[in-house]
Formats: C-alpha cells, sequence, structure tokens
C-alpha cells in the first residue's frame, strides 16, 4: 500500500515538475529573462533615468562637450542601480554643451558589468530635432517593417536629483544588439565614421588596394580592433565600383544581399531621411556588419534624427538621380540600374505607403478619421512627452516650435504615403 | 644605425688609445701637456687617492657630471688645474675649452640606442628605438659658478604623445661660495629617490625601477640648498620647485603644484664596518600643493616597464601631496646591493561622486637590486673596466638582478571597491617586475646591457596580455658616452 502510494506520489510530482518545463508560462519567462533591457526599452512610458555625477564632472562634461573624456558616476533606473559607469559626451552633429547627448560606458571600469544585460547605453539629445521624436518614430519604423534597427524609448534624466531634460534612450549596436538580432556576433562590425572636415564625401568609390584607406576611416571598427580586415571593405568597394556589368551582379553576391539592402534604402527614403545612406551631405549615419566566416556585409540603420525632412514630397531619388555628383552614392546608383532591384526598392516605398497607413480609416463610425499607424504612433508619442518636453527647459527650441514640429510630423504622417504612391508611378511610367 | 656603428667603432678607437692620446689637441698643445705633467708632479698622492682604481675617468664621471645628483659636485676648486693658465682646448674626460681657472666648458653626449622585443599583441612598440640622445655643456666661470644645459635630441616620451616633457632636461647654476651650503638654481632633479638620482649612464639596468619612473618627481625648476659635512659622511639637499617634477605631469595630468622637496644621506657605518664596504643610507621627502583645476584626474598613474601599458589610470586628488622614501645602498668589492621604498599620498578632497572627502590616494613601491662584477673590478658607477676592450682586455662584466613591486590603492574606506576615478575604496591595481641583466663595459664610452623583464599586472582586467598572465620583455641596449 506504502509502496503502491509512494510510486503515485513520485509519478504526479514527475508530471508537475515536466508540465511546469513545458508550460508557456515558463517559456515566457525564460525569454523575459533573457531580454531583462525589455522594459527599458517601452516606449509607452517615459522612464526615469537618475545619474550621480560629481557636480564638476557635470560641468566638465557639458564644458568639453567635443571631447570623449568619460566621468565615473552611478546610474538608476526604477529600483536598478549600477555603480561605477562611465559617461561621456557623444554625437557628431547634435553635439551640445548645454544638452549634452551621452554614452553610457557600463563596462567601463569592470569588465563584466552589465546594466539589465546592456554593456552600454546612449541619451540622445534630439537637439536637431524640436519635436524630439523623428529618431524613436524612424527606428520604430524600420522595426514595423521588419529591418533590424535599435530599440528607443523616451527617458527624463536627472543629474543629481535635478532635471535635465527630455532624452532618447537608444539600444546600442554592439555585440549584444547583434546577437539579438542576427544570432551571432563574432563576424566584423564597423560604424561609418563620417569625415566632417571632407570637403568632398566618401561615396564608396574606389581608393585602390590600400585596406587603410578604408580602415578606420571612414569605417571604424568596433569588433576586432586589432585585425580588422580592411582588406575585405577594399574587395567589396572594389566590386561596387570596377567589376564588369555582366558579373557585377554575380560578384556583389559575394558581399551583399542586395534585395535586402534595396529595402533598407526603400523604408529610409520613405523616412525622408536627409542624412542617411543617399543623405545630402553624402553616404552616412549606418553601421556595417560582415558575418562570421563570410564576406557578406549588411547595412544596420544609425541615429535617424533627420528623418521626415522637409516635406511629405521628399523626392524618392533625391541624391541618387539629383544632387552633386560626388555626393551620389556609388552603390545605390549602379544598384538600381537593375530592373529587378529598382523594382525591389520601388516595392518597398510601396510597403511603407500601406504600412504607415495601417489602420487609417477616412470614415469612422464616430465621423472623424482614424489615421493610419504612423499618425497614430506620432500622436501617442506626442501625448506621451508633452510634459516632460515642455519643462525641458535646456533644450534648443521654444515650447512653440515642439509645437510646430509636432503638427510638421503628422502632417508628414498623414500625406507621405499618397506623396510617395505618386512617386513610384511617376518613376513607372517613365 | 650607420650612425651608430660609426660612433661605435669610433669609441673603440679612442678607448683603446691612452688618455692623453685621446686628446686632439695635445700634441698641439704643449703648454697643457707641461701643466698636465706638472700636476702630476705636484700632487701625486692626491690623484691616487681620488682616482683610487683607474686614471682614466669615465666621461659621465667627470666631477661635474649631470646625471647624478646622489651627491654634490665638488666645487670648481677641487678640479681645477691650480696652476692652469691662459687659453686651450684639451679632451681629457670630455671636448673641453678652458680659459686658465677662469672659464671652462665641456662638450657632454650620451647615446642609448634599444633593440627589444616584447609580448605578442602590442603594436605600438617599436621594435629599435634611439631612446636618448643627449647633448650639452658644462662648467664653471671663476670658482664659484657651475652650470650646466644639457638638451634631448629625440625624446621618445614626446614622439609618443604621453609625456610633455621638455626637451631640455638640465640647465641650471650652482653657487658654491659656500662650501656647505652651495646654491643650485634652474631645472634639475627634485632631490628624492636613489634610483631616480642615479644618471641614466650609470644605472644597472636599462630602465629605472617603477617607483623612480612612475612616484619619484625627477627634474622641475626650482631652487636649493645643499653640502655635505663629515668628508661626504652625510650630505643634505633641500628646495622649493615650480612643481613636482616632470613624472607627475604629461599632456593629460597636470600634476603637483609647488613642491617642497628634502634630502638627506649618509654612510653612518664607515667607522665601524670597513670591511663590509660602504653602506649609505638616505631618506627624502616632499610636499607638493595639488589642485583639481584641470577637468582631467591629477593623480599619479601606474605603467609597466618597457610598453609603457597604463594598467592604473590616475584618480582626482586636491589638497596636498606627501612623498617619503627611504633607501640602503651597499657597495663592496665587486658586489652592490641596493634597496629602496617609496609611498605617496594624495589628499582627495571634495572628490567623491557627491562631492565629498574621499580617503587619500595612495602609492607605493619597493625594489631590492643586487649587481656582481664578474671581472672583478671595483664596484662603481659608471663601472670602470680594469682592461678595457682591444687594449689589453675584455672589458667590465657584470651581471644584474631586481625585483620590485609598484601598487596603487586608497588608505581606507568603507564603499565597495572601485576602479573608477572617483571610487571611495580605490581597487588595488599594481605591477610585479623581476629584471635580470649582463652589462658589458667595454670602455669608458661604450657599454652594452642586455635585460629580460618580467612583468606581470596584479589586476587581470588591466593587464595587457590575457587572463592576466606574466609577460617577459627583453632589450638589448647601446650606449655611447663621450
Amino acid at each position: 500500500m506504502f509502496r503502491t502510494r509512494f510510486y503515485a506520489f513520485v509519478g504526479a510530482a514527475a508530471l508537475v515538475v515536466l508540465g511546469g518545463l513545458l508550460s508557456p508560462s515558463r517559456a515566457q519567462g525564460q525569454s523575459a529573462s533573457s531580454d531583462a533591457a525589455a522594459a527599458l526599452f517601452d516606449d509607452t512610458v517615459v522612464h526615469d533615468i537618475r545619474l550621480t555625477i560629481s557636480t564638476r564632472d557635470w560641468e566638465s562634461l557639458k564644458e568639453h562637450f567635443k571631447e570623449n573624456t568619460r566621468y565615473p558616476a552611478d546610474l538608476r533606473w526604477r529600483d536598478e542601480t549600477v555603480r561605477s559607469i562611465a559617461v561621456r559626451s557623444r554625437g557628431t552633429g547634435s553635439r551640445s554643451g548645454s544638452k549634452p547627448g551621452l554614452k553610457f560606458d557600463i563596462n567601463y571600469y569592470t569588465a563584466d558589468q552589465r546594466f539589465l544585460g546592456l554593456k552600454n547605453l546612449i541619451l540622445r539629445n534630439n537637439t536637431q530635432d524640436a519635436s524630439n521624436m523623428r529618431e524613436l518614430v524612424s527606428m520604430k519604423f524600420f522595426r514595423h517593417m521588419n529591418v533590424k534597427a535599435s530599440r528607443e524609448s523616451f527617458a527624463r534624466l536627472f543629474v543629481n536629483t535635478a532635471y535635465v531634460g527630455l532624452y532618447t534612450i537608444v539600444e546600442d549596436i554592439d555585440k549584444d544588439f547583434l546577437k539579438k538580432n542576427l544570432d551571432e556576433n563574432d563576424g566584423y562590425l564597423y560604424e561609418y565614421d563620417f569625415d566632417e572636415d571632407s570637403r568632398i564625401p566618401y561615396a564608396f568609390e574606389y581608393l585602390g588596394t590600400d585596406p587603410a584607406k578604408y580602415v578606420p576611416m571612414p569605417f571604424k571598427a568596433q569588433t576586432h580592433e586589432s585585425d580588422p580586415r580592411g582588406d575585405v571593405i577594399e574587395r567589396f568597394i572594389w566590386t561596387i565600383n570596377e567589376a564588369g556589368a555582366a558579373a557585377w551582379r554575380q560578384m556583389m553576391s559575394e558581399f551583399l544581399d542586395l534585395t535586402a539592402f534595396m529595402r533598407h534604402l526603400g523604408v529610409e527614403n520613405f523616412l525622408a531621411e536627409e542624412d542617411g545612406i543617399t543623405g545630402d551631405y553624402g553616404p552616412n549615419n549606418f553601421y556595417l556588419y560582415r558575418f562570421e566566416k563570410k564576406n557578406l556585409f549588411t547595412f544596420l540603420p544609425w541615429d535617424k534624427s533627420n528623418t521626415f525632412w522637409e516635406s511629405p514630397e521628399y523626392w524618392i531619388f533625391r541624391n541618387i538621380k539629383d544632387g552633386p555628383e560626388d555626393h551620389r552614392n556609388r552603390l545605390v546608383v549602379r544598384a538600381l540600374q537593375y530592373d529587378d532591384l529598382r523594382d525591389a526598392y520601388l516595392n518597398t516605398l510601396l510597403e511603407c505607403a500601406a504600412s504607415a497607413e495601417e489602420g487609417a480609416n477616412a470614415a469612422a463610425a464616430d465621423g472623424a478619421a482614424a489615421p493610419g499607424w504612423l499618425e497614430r504612433e506620432v500622436g501617442t508619442l506626442y501625448e506621451l512627452i508633452k510634459a516632460a518636453a515642455r519643462s525641458d527647459t535646456i533644450k534648443p527650441f521654444s515650447n512653440d516650435q515642439f509645437e510646430a514640429a509636432i503638427t510638421d510630423l503628422k502632417t508628414f504622417a498623414k500625406e507621405r504615403s499618397a506623396a510617395v504612391r505618386r512617386m513610384v508611378a511617376d518613376e513607372r511610367q517613365r | 644605425m650607420l650612425p651608430l656603428l660609426t660612433c661605435l667603432v669610433a669609441a673603440l678607437t679612442l678607448g683603446s688609445q691612452p688618455a692623453s692620446a685621446a686628446d686632439p689637441q695635445a700634441g698641439a698643445q704643449p703648454e697643457a701637456k707641461t701643466e698636465k705633467a706638472k700636476k702630476n708632479e705636484k700632487k701625486p698622492k692626491k690623484e691616487k687617492k681620488a682616482k683610487k682604481k683607474s686614471d682614466k675617468p669615465a666621461p659621465d664621471e667627470g666631477p661635474t657630471a649631470t646625471d647624478t645628483d646622489a651627491a654634490p659636485a665638488p666645487a670648481p676648486a677641487d678640479q681645477l688645474e691650480p696652476d692652469g693658465k691662459g687659453t686651450r682646448v684639451t679632451w681629457k674626460q670630455h671636448p673641453s675649452f678652458r680659459i686658465g681657472s677662469v672659464f671652462r666648458i665641456d662638450l657632454e653626449a650620451k647615446f642609448q640606442e634599444d633593440v627589444r622585443d616584447t609580448y605578442v599583441g602590442e603594436p605600438d612598440l617599436p621594435r629599435t628605438q634611439l631612446h636618448r640622445n643627449r647633448i650639452g655643456v658644462q662648467g664653471h666661470l671663476f670658482k664659484q659658478i657651475e652650470y650646466e644645459v644639457e638638451r634631448e635630441l629625440t625624446e621618445k616620451e614626446l614622439d609618443a604623445g604621453k609625456t610633455p616633457k621638455s626637451p631640455w632636461k638640465d640647465v641650471n647654476v650652482n653657487l658654491t661660495f659656500v662650501k656647505n651650503a652651495q646654491v643650485k638654481i634652474g631645472k634639475f632633479k627634485i632631490p628624492f629617490g636613489l634610483d631616480q638620482l642615479t644618471g641614466v649612464t650609470h644605472n644597472d639596468f636599462v630602465y629605472r625601477s617603477l617607483g623612480a619612473n612612475y612616484l619619484a618627481p625627477a627634474r622641475d625648476i626650482g631652487l636649493m640648498v645643499h653640502g655635505s659635512f663629515l668628508k661626504h659622511g652625510f650630505q643634505y639637499w633641500s628646495g622649493v620647485f615650480r612643481h613636482d617634477g616632470d613624472n607627475a605631469r604629461s599632456s593629460k595630468i597636470a600634476g603637483g603644484d609647488e613642491t617642497f622637496a628634502s634630502r638627506a644621506t649618509g654612510t653612518p657605518f664607515r667607522a665601524l664596518a670597513q670591511g663590509l664596504g660602504e653602506i649609505g643610507l638616505g631618506t627624502a621627502f616632499t610636499v607638493s600643493k595639488l589642485s583639481d583645476d584641470s577637468f582631467r584626474p591629477n593623480g599619479l598613474r601606474g605603467r609597466t616597464i618597457m610598453t609603457q601599458h597604463v594598467f592604473y589610470e590616475p584618480v582626482y586628488v586636491k589638497g596636498a601631496r606627501r612623498r617619503w622614501e627611504a633607501d640602503v645602498d651597499w657597495t663592496v668589492g665587486p658586489a652592490s646591493a641596493r634597496a629602496e621604498y617609496t609611498l605617496v599620498s594624495d589628499d582627495r578632497r571634495q572628490q567623491g561622486i557627491g562631492d565629498n572627502d574621499l580617503p587619500n590616494a595612495r602609492a607605493r613601491s619597493w625594489y631590492v637590486s643586487g649587481t656582481w662584477l664578474l671581472t672583478g673590478e671595483a664596484k662603481a658607477r659608471p663601472v670602470k673596466a680594469d682592461g678595457e676592450f682591444l687594449q689589453g682586455g675584455w672589458g667590465a662584466l657584470e651581471v644584474a638582478a631586481r625585483y620590485e613591486r609598484l601598487w596603487f590603492d586608497s588608505t581606507g574606506g568603507t564603499d565597495v571597491p572601485f576602479r573608477n576615478p572617483r571610487a571611495e575604496t580605490i581597487l588595488p591595481a599594481g605591477d610585479r617586475a623581476l629584471t635580470l641583466g649582463v652589462s658589458w663595459t667595454l670602455n669608458r664610452f661604450v657599454k652594452v646591457q642586455v635585460n629580460g623583464i618580467r612583468e606581470q599586472v596584479e589586476d587581470s582586467e588591466r593587464n595587457p596580455v590575457p587572463n592576466g598572465a606574466a609577460f617577459w620583455s627583453r632589450v638589448i641596449r647601446l650606449q655611447f658616452v663621450l
């Protein structure tokens, strides 16, 4: 009798344990713990980031905002505190002494230290964007279009208890990002380092056989720094420029998935990115990653604070078919000479137009028009941040400029799809 | 390397000649020769006593030698030829121009060229290096005014952009009106640290100890009173300086400000233990003001010996910097031993993340070293070979070993230790090094040194090689001194 009960008990216990292991709740728990930062990138709330730093260091950081000098600090978010991180000023055109863009190097002083699993965290100051939200909305749209991009959310930054301003938390493109998004991270990651001092931008032209012409400028190695393999980039660039027409597609397939690249380009230009792969100042704002044990590269979007540029009529072939010759991206110009790639580009633009209008309803039941996905996002985020943005007294814009920028964004979001469809149709009629 | 080889051949040729023959003006200056003869006749005993084993002083050994401040230079009266008259050019120790006993100027040159290697993955280390190439002049005016000027021609640390040391080394005047209270003004070494005060061409090893390089202050501009008593049985140096030396500064580190320094040495056992050779004891301290005017940390840093890899970044400091050292220097026959302990303590007023006061930052170092002249000469710095190379001998061969440690931490604190420059409790970081060396002094001009250095950075995260492992560095130095 005892033995029977014993076996029954053991059997039941085993079933409970097995059931627990296989249950959906268990799987969700594993997923949550493997992405501890998900809550930080929840863009439905404005987070509070609290920094404790020497007042002297904070003033120095602002005074020397053009330098990358690191200062020690403690960081707190909700109940999570991480001690002894390094804070530095960051950015290119967005660098500011009054409202500095910030990079938190979580593991600078302690190699294995992480904050919610992250080694780095970026707080973008949005000093080039009165609306504060071009960057976040753009990255969200990239992800909406299934293009890998950083997660972002809004935060109020407090330094030694004083409110500093509204910032955008940006997921850095590093090994953690690569692992999460590309399922590997031992390849070669390069940040495109725009040369502000150069009169003529680098536009993917071939500079010769010397790998040093490509690495570290403009392709700055972020991994494998001691052996960045600029020679593979040299061959990639040679192929873009010098390979014969008959073999170009075949040879390029070793280095780039051109269809995927067209998708990246299509999303970027739907968003009217003025400082991107086909930007007004030459190519800019992307990372390049070469996969492990391959010569295959992929582009990753970065810094989209100059999207929603000018008007919904921003031309989809800007700096491709117009603009100074030496600003035109050689890769883009050559790729678009192929009908299938041009179609892929145009189709992506149409897909973006449709996605931006998802959920739109011109005549809703209550009589009010329901906005599409993009317009809804702008409206929702505006409601989320307006109080924090208005009380941000060090932003380089007035509150009226903030409101005007939001209005422009809403207009763009509302009208961009139709404008792009028209431009695509015009192109196909040619 | 061609100029260096040319120098080497010239040096070997010079070294193989008798000292008088090395004087290019000897034949043209019969008066000078006569003076020498007179001098030898007049004071034979004094000369013999002063020069002991060798009558051919090394070029960097002269009584006004610039690169050692370990002992105060004798007054010019001691180095004058008592009946020297007239204008003449001589080359005994250095090429020299003299006007009687009124004026003297000696030309000097020091060249040290290295071939070296270290751990894999140190791409910035030049395998060959013209490490030091210094030229200078020294001499005196009348009997009471000594002067020296020395300039570095190829300052490697300047080239590396790491340490903006001035190419001007010693630029100073020494007034000897009061023999036991001489006054030195200009740029020279702050009197602190036995190893730091030993001249670069006299050192038993290719590189100075870690403490000498990173804790001792080295040169600065100042005014110092110094002298000796009891036949050099007690010596003192005491002075004020504009800053706290080149070693505390870099392109990013402002360094300390006004500094008071004092050093005393003595040979207290000279009368008691004559059979045990000479035992010198020394101690020194400095006090400097430390400001936090620079937005960058103003503390001391720790670097490895050859590669100068930073294993300890400076921390924020403010208040005062206090240094103290004690040293012992023992020489007996062909052997010598040295040991030195150095302590530096920096105030950190209002340097916490919350602008609070922090416990002092502390740096400490010690070394013990020993040398043995296999060829039997009496130990001296510089070594003087009994039988010079290509002059019937093979020069002097010496083996040397040094073990040392340099480490940094804070004097207290209740917080958990961190590496950041405002940590209440500084996570300790140190470097231990063993140096094994052989020095071959071919003649009074040329020396070859071979050193193997094993280092281990104690904080594995700040070790330049993976997994906190120890690493070896190797260096061969060819030294030519004129």
